[in-house]
């Protein structure tokens, strides 16, 4: 008996570790590395340990402010995935096979487009002279060409075109797992059909829009090639701010410190989100 | 068909070793090179024609110029280069720290065909600009009838909505660029606010770019019809068929030079500089500006009328380059980086 239980633990571990072998070196390393260059001196007195990175981005309002936007837009991008992909699961879920599998490969093909293409597409449509500007202008809304390029609004419109699979995909699991007697109980006792989509697939599918809004504000969060592209170098953002410093200005300490505060504001809203909003989806 | 290429393989195989034993007699010098279209001019117009001249082999490693660097530092005590070449002036820092070789003039025949800025360096261990990139304006020639004459045309109310700046942080080209908007404003390289200042005046009514190919676009949409930027890009558009020319502004245009060098320590010194005097030939000085469109340092390198036209060229214009000290850009690199972001940031 205790010899069974001892080779039931001990076989899930050996599977596990090839998972925790490569999260150990590709990230808990680098990320311990990072978090201790983010403390330490860099130049001639190399190696002690200092503040001076942590002091240059609280004092400055320069990074506050690119801080400030980065969570804004992320924050954006989160809730307007949300609107846009809960009621596109839904319909996802009622649907039937053929037509639900050509949305789910609409839904994904910006995903497996490059994001330079992608990027170019966006500045057909939005650039100045572009699609847009062309249309709006013909339609006598605009006097002079327009332009999206390079503003919060592109980049909002491109991060949430890439982010928005990943909530759809997770809420989509998790309403196909609503028994649908529920939903036909719901209709027969008097509930209309938003009312029914209101009390009871929207409560029971708040897992899946929980861990999908977790993902879509973290890889916005991160991200730094589409705002770079979209936004340009006038919009920072802190992922871009936090790649210029390791590649163009060399300041591998400062560059550290602002990854370890986009880490820790990250954490410091995702963990309470999580306990939020696993509540809500287990009393329900 | 299949057995006849697994024969003419082997054959291959066999003559490519026959070949290789040969080969061993000669002399072999290791250099650097850029790779891509670059390098296979650089192929054409220099290491190939070489290579038959003096029968010897030349080992081409594809390295851009901090790559180069990198291994010049690590390899300090044994070095694996004979000649490298530096673009963005690393090879000040390589000089600096005592990884170059200084070049007698003497020891080099076409010392005295080259301009003076070409071989400034030579004594400090900084080899010769074999041939430059020049920065200046980039106009759209269908929209702008009569070309700018200077840096501050850019600010021109004719051009509102259509100036593009290239970023100044992230791209070398860009940062020159505004070094010599600075310089027409006043400034210097230890007072760089009156750029600044004018940059913020026209950012309004400009876009910012931080690659080459965002100025393609720009200019394809009919966004830009006017930019700062350097010379052989202007005839990349051109070759793309968009309406660009490049012009050289009064208070002259800056160089961007590469340079060919030797390296310290090398075993093959003769051969080295062989090469290096080779590079700087008047005939490579003008294939560099036929194929790609970069200026030529050498003197007696005769352009014909088209391509004259198309790049700084004579004595009178290329008296007018500015050159920015590369060893006090790379000191304040970094500050620039932060002031010039905070400058354009919306």
């Amino acid at each position: 008996m205790s010899t069974g239980t001892m080779r039931l633990s001990r076989e899930p571990a050996l599977l596990l570790s090839p998972g925790l072998l490569f999260l150990l070196l590709a990230f808990f390393f680098p990320a311990i590395q990072l978090l201790a260059q983010s403390f330490l001196t860099v130049g001639a007195e190399a190696g002690r340990f200092t503040l001076e990175h942590y002091a240059k981005v609280v004092v400055d309002d320069f990074y506050a402010g690119v801080a400030l936007r980065t969570f804004r837009l992320a924050l954006i991008i989160t809730a307007l995935c949300l609107l846009i992909g809960f009621p596109l699961a839904v319909v996802m879920s009622r649907a039937g096979p053929t037509l639900r599998t050509i949305l789910i490969v609409l839904i994904i093909l910006p995903l497996m487009t490059s994001v330079v293409i992608r990027t170019f597409g966006w500045l057909v449509i939005l650039g100045p002279g572009g699609v847009l500007s062309w249309t709006l202008q013909q339609l006598g809304l605009i006097e002079r060409s327009m332009s999206l390029m390079h503003t919060e609004t592109g980049v909002v419109l491109a991060m949430v075109q890439v982010l928005l699979p990943f909530l759809v995909l997770t809420t989509l699991g998790s309403i196909g797992q609503i028994p649908a007697s529920l939903e036909e109980a719901s209709r027969t006792m008097g509930a209309g059909f938003f009312g029914s989509i209101y009390h009871v697939t929207l409560p029971l599918s708040v897992p899946g829009l929980a861990s999908g809004s977790l993902l879509v504000f973290a890889l916005s969060i991160s991200s730094f090639i589409t705002p770079s592209l979209v936004g340009g170098v006038r919009l920072q953002v802190m992922a871009g701010s936090i790649y210029q410093q390791m590649t163009g200005s060399f300041d591998w300490g400062f560059g550290a410190a602002l990854s370890v505060i986009l880490l820790v504001i990250t954490l410091m809203l995702i963990v309470p989100y999580m306990v939020i909003t696993s509540r809500v989806g287990g009393r329900t | 068909m299949k057995r006849s290429s697994v024969l003419m393989s082997t054959i291959g195989a066999v003559t490519l070793a026959a070949l290789a034993h040969g080969a061993s007699a000669q002399e072999t010098l290791t250099i650097n090179s850029f790779g891509g279209s670059y390098e296979q001019t650089h192929r054409d117009l220099v290491i190939t024609p070489f290579e038959e001249m003096y029968n010897v082999k030349v080992e081409v490693v594809t390295a851009y110029s901090a790559d180069t660097l990198a291994q010049l530092r690590a390899q300090k005590d044994n070095p694996q280069f004979d000649v490298v070449h530096f673009s963005g002036g690393l090879e000040h820092a390589a000089a600096a720290e005592g990884l170059l070789s200084p070049i007698e003039p003497s020891e080099l025949s076409n010392y005295d065909q080259m301009y003076s800025f070409a071989v400034a360096g030579l004594d400090k261990g900084i080899g010769p600009t074999y041939s430059t990139a020049v920065i200046g304006l980039l106009y759209n020639t269908d929209e702008i009838s009569e070309a700018p004459t200077s840096w501050k045309d850019i600010a021109d109310e004719a051009y509102a909505d259509h100036v593009l700046i290239t970023d100044a942080a992230s791209n070398t080209y860009g940062l020159l660029g505004f070094l010599m908007l600075n310089q027409v404003a006043g400034g210097s390289l230890d007072d760089i606010e009156p750029g600044l200042d004018f940059v913020k005046g026209i950012l309004p009514t400009s876009t910012v770019v931080s690659k080459s190919p965002e100025i393609q676009q720009n200019f394809a949409q009919g966004n830009a019809r006017i930019a700062p930027y350097a010379q052989d890009y202007a005839y990349t558009l051109t070759k793309a068929g968009l309406p660009v020319k490049f012009v050289q502004p009064d208070e002259g245009g800056v160089l961007a030079p590469i340079t060919v060098n030797l390296v310290a320590g090398t075993k093959k010194r003769d051969l080295a500089l062989k090469f290096i005097d080779f590079s700087i030939r008047a005939e490579a000085s003008k294939g560099w500006a036929e194929a790609l469109r970069y200026t030529p340092t050498n003197k007696n390198a005769e352009l014909s009328e088209e391509v004259a036209s198309q790049v700084v060229y004579g004595e009178e214009d290329v008296a007018k380059l500015v050159t920015f000290d590369a060893n006090e850009i790379a000191a304040k690199r970094s500050a620039w980086n932060e002031a010039w972001s905070r400058a354009i940031a919306k």
